[in-house]
């Protein structure tokens, strides 16, 4: 008799909420029983701006999941995103306690806290702390129990966000009654379902471009050395075309879709597309070019956003990044975007797939987040070293919540 | 004030001969007046007000102020706000001379700089203490003129809003996408200017030339009749070939129309059309009709349409709406708005008489207040309202080095985009 329980994988992005229900037998089996999409409402730049309408469609996205697969949520993991998610590198050091300079598990201990001492403000709440390698007077170490040394290192990528704008998103889903059992920031969940070990080893940048925000993650060794989020997706390319066009959202929405193009070239200018293409009046012709040129620069505006924080933290190293740049997210379906993110980065780049064993109708660019999610559900973040929870983190949360 | 202003929106006591004059604020401001075409209209006065004595002695305006000698010495003020509004303080007199007197004023002003920001709002509380109608042109800096100047240009707009019947944002980002391929950034400000002087010169001909149908300054009280609130100007011209079609075409994408702060609906707009002997009563009722669908406020509709015998096969399309979302409704001003209304219309409750008067409308005790909060809120999201953003108009702002990342990417970088 196997233990087996439902998760709901959510995702409140900006363009739409994401849900994928998935069964989790025993320790090891994962089956996805069922999923839904709901347009997003009350939510901007991956932010909870209208509190009220973005419960109504995240609950009504999460009662459809249980319809259709005729089943009751046990649990919810949710991903967050946004650019209040800030994150930081801290090193923890430990002076070896022994005579025999041995290291043992209380020196591992002790430099793990150091590197977890820094508090944040009230208004700030740790979302992960993400351990790198550890280093034995310098050298680096892939397991430094009872190796011999004076001085043991440790870093840790932390990531903290915003206490109200965490504590917004839990109080959609403890609105419908369930509980979230840990939260992921989407860059990591997107990472962790595209991206095959030795990927990781040898060093990869994914990159989740989505309505509201682009969430990226870079593996370098194997370890997440950094996440970050820029604040502008494709809404922002709608945006400006229907500034540029002057045209209203929807016929800009249907521009991008149809003759987007991530980059501009010079033919897209003897080119003519219409706005509508069924001879209604109101119907206008436009030179392809100005549709390109206006994506153009706000596609390749965003990853030299990206090459700039890597640059700064002196990361972007091709060598470093052999595996090359995944792309992901529902505006990564723009053509040509992988040529615009490899003319900026100047690493090889491509639109990832999904792994082989996602059934086809969820292997989207738009699922990955969601898929990561459940990934963490069933691995349930066992892999310590790459993505572990700081301790009480949704009891202070929770608390947070209670207090109001 | 606001009781006499409203007074003479009664129809029979319009002058005959309006007063106006344009008065260029601050240098950018000085030189948008130095390059109007005004030729047509002689009684038009046109005057600047600077702080920069050198500048304002190469201009050709015949009335000129130097403000705030005693605290630049006729040297500008070098890009500081607090030197400017010191500046324009310390000859508000001289201000209120100039303008004494006036039925109309529009004001002219770059936005961004030390002296144009604060001194239009000074002339512009010193206009408001007058009878006279205040409209004001204002240009917001390219962003790359730095975060600095958005900045200043920004809190300014905010301020200045209140205290015109009318302001008209233009922002030059916008504008440069209407210059040539290779505007260079000396052509890119002037382009700005030629933006002005097409709105100024027409109108100035719909209040001061004889026409097909006749507006004057009482139309244009009667649409910018309360302080407050978001004004859009847009242009469209034509000529030869269908070129009524054109023109509306032409209206229709004119780039300050799709700003992103742009008012969804105008409570009130006035249209005026400029033509040749060609352009028939038909013709301009299909115009009417086109621009009365497409801004979907029937009613709200004043429209003009003037003659000028040297025109032909040529057109010019003009609107100038206005949205009162935000209007500075408070306790002590709203009593007399409703006082005029049983003036006015002579009757206690909305009736169909009363909604068609061209005054303010009778307004239910209940929906006041509510008016009001909303209001409010309205003049709180003013704050770091930015009129390029869209979408986004209401989040707050995306700043990263220095940018407002909501803005378009091609407009900050100055990407012209070509629809023709």
């Amino acid at each position: 008799m196997s233990y087996s329980r439902v998760v709901a994988a959510v995702e409140i992005g900006t363009s739409k909420v994401v849900v994928l229900l998935g069964e989790i037998v025993g320790d090891s089996g994962l089956n996805i029983i069922g999923h839904s999409v709901c347009s997003s409402k009350g939510i901007k730049k991956g932010i909870i701006t209208d509190l009220d309408l973005a419960s109504d469609c995240v609950h009504a996205a999460i009662l459809t999941a249980e319809k259709n697969a005729q089943t009751r949520v046990d649990e919810v993991f949710l991903s967050q995103t946004g650019s209040h998610l800030q994150g930081n590198f801290n090193v923890g050091t430990a002076n070896v306690s022994s005579a025999d300079g041995i290291i043992r598990r209380i020196d591992l201990d002790q430099a793990k806290q150091d590197a977890k001492r820094r508090t944040l403000p009230n208004s700030r709440t740790y979302i992960h702390h993400i351990q790198n390698p550890f280093s034995i007077d310098g050298r680096q170490v892939e397991n430094p129990m009872s190796k011999e040394g004076s001085r043991l290192q440790v870093g840790y990528w932390s990531v903290h966000g915003d206490s109200e704008m965490v504590s917004d998103s839990l109080r959609v889903i403890r609105g419908i009654d369930l509980d979230v059992s840990d939260m992921i920031i989407s860059s990591i969940a997107s990472g962790a379902v595209l991206l095959e070990e030795s990927e990781k080893e040898n060093g990869a940048l994914v990159i989740d471009m989505g309505g509201g925000t682009t969430d990226y993650v870079l593996y370098r060794k194997g370890y997440i050395v950094k996440t970050g989020v820029v604040p502008v997706g494709g809404d922002h390319i709608t945006n400006d075309l229907s500034i540029g066009l002057r045209i209203a959202r929807k016929g800009a929405e249907e521009f991008k879709i149809k003759h987007g193009r991530a980059y501009y070239q010079t033919t897209d200018r003897d080119e003519k597309v219409w706005l509508f293409g069924d001879f209604t009046i109101g119907d206008r012709e436009y030179s392809l070019a100005t549709i390109t040129r206006i994506i153009e620069a706000r596609v390749s505006e965003i990853f030299e956003i990206i090459r700039d924080q890597l640059k700064e933290s002196n990361l972007l190293l091709p060598e470093d990044i052999a595996s090359g740049v995944y792309l992901t997210g529902g505006s990564s379906r723009l053509t040509g975007i992988a040529e615009a993110a490899q003319r900026v980065l100047g690493v090889d780049s491509r639109v990832a797939e999904c792994p082989d064993d996602v059934a086809p109708e969820l292997s989207q660019p738009e699922y990955s987040t969601a898929l990561g999610l459940l990934h963490y559900a069933l691995t349930g973040q066992e892999d310590a070293r790459k993505a572990a929870k700081p301790v009480g983190l949704l009891s202070r949360i929770g608390s947070l919540l209670n207090f109001d | 004030m606001q009781l006499d202003s409203l007074l003479d929106l009664k129809p029979d006591d319009a002058p005959t001969e309006p007063k106006i004059k344009i008065i260029g604020v601050g240098g950018a401001g000085t030189n948008a007046v130095d390059a109007l075409d005004l030729k047509d209209f002689p009684a038009v006065q046109l005057a600047a007000i600077n702080t920069d004595a050198q500048s304002l002695s190469n201009s050709s305006i015949p009335e000129k102020l130097i403000i705030g000698r005693s605290v630049t010495r006729g040297l500008g003020a070098g890009g500081e706000v607090e030197i400017g509004r010191a500046a324009a303080e310390a000859d508000r007199a001289a201000i209120e001379q100039m303008l004494a007197g006036q039925d109309l004023v529009i004001l002219i002003v770059g936005l961004g700089g030390g002296t144009g920001s604060p001194a239009a709002a000074i002339v512009a509380q010193v206009a408001a203490k007058t009878n006279a109608l205040v409209l004001a042109f204002a240009t917001l800096p390219f962003s790359f003129e730095g975060a600095r100047r958005k900045r200043i240009a920004e809190e300014s707009i905010g301020e200045l809003r209140q205290l015109v019947h009318g302001l008209i944002p233009l922002p030059n980002d916008v504008l440069l996408q209407e210059g040539e391929e290779d505007t260079s950034v000396l052509n890119a400000f002037a382009v700005a200017d030629r933006w002005i002087g097409r709105g100024v010169h027409s109108l100035c001909a719909m209040l001061l030339q004889a026409g097909l149908i006749n507006q004057d300054l009482s139309s244009l009280r009667s649409v910018f009749h309360t302080h407050g609130g978001r004004a859009v100007f847009a242009i469209g011209t034509a000529s030869g070939g269908d070129y009524v079609k054109q023109a509306l075409e032409e209206l229709f994408i004119c780039p300050l129309l799709h700003l992103g702060d742009r008012p969804s609906k105008f409570d009130r707009i006035i249209v005026n059309v400029i033509g040749g002997e060609d352009l028939g009563i038909s013709k301009v009722n299909a115009i009417m009709t086109m621009v009365s669908q497409r801004f979907d406020s029937r009613e709200d509709i004043v429209f003009g349409a003037i003659i000028d015998p040297r025109l032909s096969e040529s057109l010019e399309i003009c609107i100038l709406g206005k949205a009162d979302m935000e209007r500075r409704v408070s306790a002590v001003q709203a009593a007399p708005a409703k006082e005029v209304k049983t003036f006015d219309g002579g009757l206690g409750f909305e009736t169909e008489i009363s909604r068609d008067s061209k005054g303010p409308r009778p307004v239910h005790k209940t929906k006041l207040s509510k008016k009001e909060a909303e209001a409010n809120q309205d003049e709180f999201l003013f704050v770091d309202d930015n009129a390029e953003r869209g979408y986004f108009t209401k989040t707050d702002r995306n700043d990263y080095a220095g940018e407002d990342l909501d803005v378009p990417t091609f407009m900050r970088r100055g990407i012209k985009i070509k629809l023709k």
